[in-house]
């Protein structure tokens, strides 16, 4: 099994990446690669999504790249929210407890709406 | 299946394929096959990375018996003695992007086994894992 990945960015506050595959042992190592190209074009405090409907397998070196993705972008003021994680992924997730469920997200409908009322914070409306 | 590889990550990557063929063949369902994966990727790994620190070249056994009810998995090394059931579980939760969480890996790979047995004897590490598949046509309760 391999990983594809793939980057559609918008707008510089918010870049999508979707990931295709297993992030493993074997693959963590290309797609850190691949971020580190992706992650500049997102703006200091904007937001990187990763929609992982298409991952259906991860392992601990595939959580580290995520945790440093994670940290990067806190660094610079921004955030990781996590679209859709597959059941083992997702089991993986909980086994761990290193993603905060507030940064997990079931549907891009409900990944908008979070961050709607962020920006609704940020400009003190609603 | 029954497989000898070296202490190689390159053959630890083509043996999980060896393994998930296995697995695919028996009729395994799918999540029990993603975790026979996990748990087979989490010690492989661990044992090429760790289990020969004079860098000597050393052998993995692999076997593997898979039935759509039951799958055994038994790895033997010729590492250094390591006892995976030894190792305390990491601080969770953590930000592992703050520190080297150490044993992430084992500790996944003990939570998502049925059963989990080391042993140690003249030709080197054992160590046995079971796992209980959902049989296919379960009556639904």
């Amino acid at each position: 099994m391999t990983l594809i990945v793939r980057n559609e960015s918008p707008t510089p506050e918010r870049s999508t990446v979707w990931l295709e595959g297993s992030l493993d042992a074997n693959s963590f190592s290309d797609f850190d690669e691949t971020m580190r190209d992706i992650t500049p074009l997102v703006d200091n405090g904007g937001t990187l999504v990763l929609d992982l409907s298409q991952l259906n397998y991860i392992s601990s070196a595939g959580l580290r790249s995520l945790a440093q993705l994670r940290k990067q972008m806190h660094d610079r003021g921004g955030r990781t929210l996590l679209l859709n994680p597959q059941p083992q992924v997702k089991k993986v997730f909980d086994i761990v407890k290193a993603v905060p469920v507030k940064e997990v997200f079931a549907s891009i409908a409900e990944l908008d709406q979070y961050l709607d009322h962020i920006q609704r914070s940020v400009t003190g409306q609603g | 299946m029954r497989l000898c590889i070296p202490n190689r990550l390159e053959d630890v990557f083509q043996a999980l394929e060896h393994a998930d063929t296995t697995l695919g063949r028996a009729e395994v369902d799918d999540a029990c096959r993603a975790d026979v994966r996990l748990v087979l990727e989490e010690l492989l790994v661990n044992t090429v990375r760790h289990g020969y620190p004079d860098g000597r070249r050393g052998t993995i056994e692999i076997k593997l018996e898979a039935r759509t009810d039951a799958v055994r998995l038994e790895l033997r090394d010729d590492g250094q003695p390591f006892n995976p059931l030894e190792q305390e579980p990491p601080d969770l939760p953590g930000d592992l992007a703050d520190r080297e969480v150490g044993g992430l890996g084992l500790h996944l790979a003990r939570s998502i086994a049925s059963g989990f047995e080391y042993a140690r004897d003249a030709r080197g590490n054992r160590v046995v894992v079971r796992f209980d598949p959902s049989p296919p046509d379960e009556p639904t309760p």
